[in-house]
Formats: C-alpha cells, sequence, structure tokens
C-alpha cells in the first residue's frame, strides 16, 4: 500500500514549506516533494511606482534578510540611473553587508542548524533548540548572544536602523560616518573577530568530527554552483561578477545583467516556485543519479566558485577546507563548514573596511537623475545569490520588475537533498522524530528562507506528518 | 547574559517596547506598523518608551530579546488578525488567543514570534497583544488599509497612549493620519 508522508511546518519565514514523502509497496521512499509558497503578486505591485523607492519597499518583503534585499535594489537603482555610488557610499554599503551577515551566520550556526549539532540530531525536540543550547553551552552561549547583540547596535549606528533599513539610496549611502562612530564601530568588530575565530576553531574541534559520518551521507547530492567573484576571483559578497561553476570544476563568468543568458527557470505544476538552471545544460532534471543543469547557490556555493580569500585568515580556512574535501566540495552538510569561513571572512572584511580612510569621507552619494533604462543590481545574500532586474521608463516609473532570490536558486538541489535524505534514512516503511529531524537537516543545511521555522523557541518541531494510503486516505497522523 | 548597555541596540535598553507588526505589502495586515508610525507622529514618546514599525521583522526583535538579560518591563504588540468580528474592532487578546493560523508566524511577517513572546512572558515581561479585525489580507500585494481598519488607526493609537500617558505633540495633525495613506504606508 503506497503511502504518503506530509512534513507540514505550521510556522514560516518566507512562507509555508512541506515536505510530502511518498512511500512505495514495500515502504521505501518512491518520490519526494517540497512546496514553497512564495509570496505573489511583487513584480506586479511594484510597476507605476517610482524605482528610487524599491530599495524601502523591497525591506518589507520579508524581515529576515531586508539588508540583502535593500543593497541589492539599490545597486539596480544605481544601474537603471546609471551613476557609481563615490567610495565612501561603496564601502558603508559593503559594510553594512558584512555585518549583517555575521548576524545572520551567527543566527544560523548557533541556534538553528546548530542545535542539530550541538545537542545531537536525536535529541528531545524539548531542548534541541537555542534554550538547550544556553544550557549545555553556556559560556559559547554568553558570547555568541553579547556579538549579536552588538552586530544589531553596530548596524543601527551606521544605518539608523537594523531592521527595514532606508539608508541605501541610488547614488550611494544616506549618511556619512562619523570619525569617532567608526573607532567605537573598529573595538565592536575586534570582538566580532575573536567570535568568529573561536567559531570554526570550536566547530573543528567539538561539533564536526562527531558527525563526519553524517556529512558525508546526509542530503548528499552532486551539481554545479553560483557565486560572486571579484575580476581577479577573489570571494566577494557585495560586487562583482557571477560565476557558474559546473560539478566538474569548469565555470563561465558573466556580468550580472547577462544572468538571463546563463540562467533558465524551469516549472513544476506542483510547486509555486520556479526552479532555476544552468542554461548551457539544455534540460533540466533533478533525476538523482543523473541530475542536469541543477546548481546551488549559498555559502559552499560561494566558497567552491572563488579561487581565493582577500583576507588571510579566511584564506587560510579555504586551504585547509579544499585540502580535505576537495573542489567543489559537494557534501551537502559542508554547507555549515562554509558558513563560519564566511563568518571569518566578514569579521576580518568589515574590519578591512572600517580601517579603509575612505569610510568616514563625507562624500556617500551622488545625484541619481531618472531615466528610461534597465538595471540589474546583485548581492550575495547570506542564503544565497539575490538578483534584483529593474526597467523603467523616462520618468524613472518601474515598468517591469523580475527578482530571483536565493531560496528559489536553491530550489531544485533542496528537493534533492530531501529525496536522498529520506530515501537513505526511510526504510520498510520506518520512521520516527529522529528520522524525520535528518530530513530536515538536509533543508537546514540550505539556510532556506523557511528555515527558521523548523525550529520553534519552544523546543517542539512544527511538523505535522500525514500519512496517506493509495486511495488518499489518512493512515496517520504524527503531529506535536 | 549581556548586560552591556552600550553594545545593545536601542530597543533593548527601554523599559516599555510598542511594536507594530504586520506586512504593510498585504492591505490589512500593516495595521501594527501603521499605529507605530501614527504614535509616532501624534506624541511625545518619552525616552523610557520605544515605539517601532517592526513590521516583518518582529521575529528579529524579539529573539534579540529573548536571549537577552536587559529584559523591558512590558512589551505592547499591535497586530491584526482574523477573528470574526466587525472589521476595525480594536481588541486586546492573549497570547493564548492569537488565532491558530497565526500562532506560530503571528502574522503575514512569517515568525515564530507567539513562542518568543511567551518566553519573554515567562521570563517576567509584561506582554499585551492589541489587535484590530481586518477586513481583507490579500493573497497578492496591496499595500492600502480597508476603510474600517484605516480608521482604527487613531483609535488604536490613542488608546495605548492613553494606557502609557503619552502626551500628544501639540499642533500635531489628527486623524486621518498620513501612515494609512497608500503613498505613506509602505
Amino acid at each position: 500500500m503506497t503511502k504518503t508522508l506530509t512534513l507540514q511546518p505550521v510556522s514560516r519565514v518566507e512562507g509555508h514549506a512541506k515536505v510530502t514523502i511518498q512511500l512505495d509497496d514495500s515502504g521505501n521512499v518512491h518520490d519526494t516533494r517540497v512546496n514553497v509558497i512564495e509570496l505573489r503578486g511583487f513584480e506586479k505591485f511594484c510597476i507605476g511606482r517610482p524605482a528610487e523607492e524599491m530599495p524601502r519597499i523591497t525591506t518589507r518583503i520579508c524581515g529576515v534578510c531586508p539588508w540583502s534585499h535593500h543593497l541589492a535594489s539599490g545597486k539596480a537603482n544605481d544601474a537603471v540611473f546609471g551613476v557609481t555610488p563615490p567610495p565612501a557610499g561603496k564601502k558603508l554599503r559593503e559594510l553594512c553587508n558584512s555585518i549583517a551577515y555575521m548576524e545572520e551566520h551567527i543566527l544560523h550556526f548557533y541556534f538553528l542548524a546548530g542545535a542539530d549539532f550541538v545537542m545531537g540530531p536525536d535529541a528531545d525536540p524539548a531542548v534541541r533548540n537555542v534554550i538547550g543550547i544556553l544550557g549545555k553551552v553556556p559560556d559559547v552561549a554568553r558570547k555568541v548572544v553579547r556579538v549579536r547583540h552588538m552586530c544589531a547596535k553596530m548596524l543601527e549606528m551606521i544605518a539608523g536602523k537594523s531592521i527595514h533599513p532606508d539608508a541605501v539610496v541610488p547614488g550611494g549611502f544616506s549618511r556619512p560616518l562619523l570619525p569617532a562612530e567608526r573607532d567605537e564601530l573598529r573595538k565592536m568588530a575586534d570582538e566580532c573577530l575573536d567570535l568568529a575565530k573561536f567559531s570554526i576553531a570550536f566547530a573543528k574541534e567539538s561539533i564536526f568530527p562527531q558527525y563526519l559520518d553524517t556529512v558525508k551521507s546526509l542530503g548528499v547530492i552532486e551539481t554545479g554552483f553560483l557565486g560572486t567573484v571579484t575580476d581577479n576571483g577573489a570571494l566577494n559578497l557585495y560586487d562583482g561578477k557571477l560565476r557558474l561553476m559546473s560539478k566538474d570544476g569548469t565555470f563561465v563568468d558573466f556580468e550580472y545583467d547577462k544572468y538571463t543568458d546563463f540562467i533558465s527557470e524551469h516549472i513544476e505544476p506542483w510547486s509555486y516556485l520556479k526552479f532555476p538552471y544552468d542554461k548551457r545544460a539544455g534540460a533540466f532534471s533533478m533525476d538523482l543519479n543523473k541530475p542536469n543543469g541543477i546548481y546551488r547557490t549559498n555559502t559552499l556555493a560561494r566558497i567552491n566558485v572563488c579561487d581565493h580569500i582577500e583576507t588571510p585568515l579566511a584564506q587560510a580556512e579555504l586551504e585547509e577546507f579544499r585540502k580535505s574535501f576537495g573542489r567543489p566540495a559537494q557534501l551537502t552538510l559542508l554547507y555549515h563548514w562554509a558558513r563560519l569561513i564566511e563568518l571569518l571572512y566578514n569579521a576580518e572584511n568589515a574590519i578591512r573596511l572600517l580601517d579603509d580612510p575612505d569610510i568616514t569621507n563625507p562624500e556617500t552619494r551622488v545625484t541619481a537623475v531618472p531615466r528610461a533604462a534597465r538595471g540589474v543590481g546583485c548581492v550575495e545574500a547570506p542564503r544565497g545569490t539575490l538578483i534584483h532586474d529593474y526597467t523603467t521608463d523616462e520618468n524613472g516609473i518601474l515598468t517591469n520588475v523580475n527578482l530571483i532570490v536565493g531560496t528559489t536558486h536553491n530550489n531544485a538541489p533542496i528537493n534533492m537533498s530531501v529525496n536522498q535524505a529520506a530515501k537513505a534514512v526511510i526504510k520498510d516503511g520506518k520512521y520516527d522524530q529522529g528520522i524525520m529531524n535528518r530530513v530536515e537537516m538536509a533543508i537546514r543545511a540550505y539556510d532556506p528562507c523557511f528555515s527558521c521555522a523548523t525550529h520553534r523557541f519552544d523546543g517542539t518541531m512544527p511538523v505535522k506528518i500525514d500519512i496517506y494510503d493509495s486511495r488518499g486516505r489518512i493512515v496517520d497522523t504524527l503531529q506535536n | 547574559m549581556s548586560n552591556d548597555f552600550h553594545i545593545l541596540p536601542e530597543f533593548c535598553t527601554k523599559k516599555i517596547l510598542v511594536l507594530g507588526c504586520g506586512n504593510t505589502l498585504f492591505g490589512d495586515d500593516g495595521f501594527g506598523c501603521a499605529v507605530a508610525d501614527y504614535l509616532v507622529e501624534e506624541y511625545e514618546i518619552p525616552s523610557h518608551i520605544y515605539v517601532m514599525d517592526a513590521g516583518t521583522g518582529v521575529r528579529k526583535l524579539l529573539f534579540t530579546l529573548a536571549i537577552s538579560e536587559a529584559l523591558p518591563d512590558q512589551i505592547i504588540i499591535i497586530d491584526a488578525v482574523d477573528k470574526g468580528r466587525i472589521p476595525g474592532d480594536v481588541f486586546e487578546i492573549s497570547l493564548d488567543d492569537v488565532p491558530t493560523e497565526k500562532a506560530d508566524d503571528f502574522s503575514m511577517h512569517q515568525a515564530p514570534t507567539s513562542n518568543l513572546a511567551k518566553d519573554l512572558q515567562s521570563r517576567g515581561v509584561g506582554v499585551k497583544v492589541v489587535v484590530c479585525q481586518a477586513e481583507h489580507i490579500p493573497e497578492f500585494m496591496h499595500s492600502v488599509l480597508s476603510e474600517p481598519v484605516c480608521q482604527a488607526v487613531s483609535m488604536a493609537g490613542d488608546r495605548i497612549a492613553r494606557q502609557l500617558s503619552l502626551e500628544r505633540i501639540s499642533g500635531s495633525i489628527t486623524y486621518p493620519s498620513s501612515s494609512c495613506l497608500p503613498s505613506q504606508s509602505l
């Protein structure tokens, strides 16, 4: 009798996510699907509005990574208006990006995915959460909480507010940084770097070795990768060109505004979300044995596509990582390791930017005049490559808008990793809470926009599992 | 944990937080944000109170508070709900009365907020939830509040202001607030 298991997170971040696992007659996984209901109507909503409103509007799309949308939208505006921000404006934007990254990566590693590792994937859901971490490693938690607070404070000092920011404007940044503010921020950045160094050392010593077998087996797929690099191939999260790497490690580089030449979008009737894929592959397939055109974004992708990292500590970690896992590294749970390398990079980068005399230059913006044009803005959001594509008329009014967000790029690989994980851990119809969590772990590695929904603060897993027979009748429901 | 005030974001240092929640891109779901804007426009906000359009970022704010030792005495959460009442009705609910469809994300802003709020409540923070019955929360983006909910913005704002003994800014423009107008409601 065919059964269908449906894991439906009750809470959500950027839309509901529902995992359906269909079992065959012998109780093994026949097929899986991850459904995400994304925000709808955004492009239509924006058409007819002045382009310069977009950096402010887009922060309302999602409260999880408003800075990424704010920055991508600002860059799209620069392109539409044909302006280049002065060095201070660009560097302040990049500084905010690095700080926002630290805030997000700390949250994800320690409080979302980290709970799976610190407490163990089979731990009681009542303790497999932030409260469990605070109790188990209180000294670590104390450092983490302090720096996370500090990151919010830093963004507040630079941009006025960290939630729904409005400091990025077409042509630059709305306010300069004062030398006294820079000096205070510099001290905070040192503490951020200390935590970043501690985090990767702590993970390499106390966490990753324990779960290496899981890392080598859970959610493993082989794909290409997409990320941003500078002209000399260095990792960059704010600006550069896109690099699309095939699974054999060969790659092509292209400018942001050429993305439609290299990326196509596949549609599945069962999913609201599109499935972007590498156009050069000619066709799309999520077959685990013969995938075609699939690429991934987010931390592991960025660490794979870059030739090097321009900050010394992160570069040393990259070299060690590549020595262990090669290039491109394919193991899905390595997203967490790569996330910590990025945390280190961002801490170093924040210090580099704060030490740059340009950062306090009062010239932070240039005047932007409306015109008819197309402009593409792109940044690396913590969750993947984020593309904003705007077209305006001669008055600067939007006539076309297209957005591709990080989680959308990862739609196909998330589906594939869940499929692989489910096949590996569900045998002969046997499943329990720990097994289900391992399937979720495969999703959480990608840090999708709905990931925080999978760990409620009160410790329960917000998951409902409906088991259907082949006639569509519910034969079992698991819910907490 | 962290009680080093100089490194705390400003909202973590206040005794009373007023958080307007919701997504201004989805019609009446923007009610809470409009009330926060109204309070800031119409009333003097004393230094121990922080009024914020938390919008879709409330999870981040509450999470930051939840892991902090520096806690406010009181949090007032303002949001829109569908409780089957007359659109525009403004009333208070307990966290346990948060509708199941919002039990974890609390609003269109998609976060496990009610759990975070409950945790704060269990640690001695007074949590008050002021809600407005929505007329329509669209499936597709639409940034304008419905007429009854728009009218309720000043009612809710004035009620909260009385509870907090806020003084109206002299010469301020009374309702309708600009925060209700489509061009300002983002």
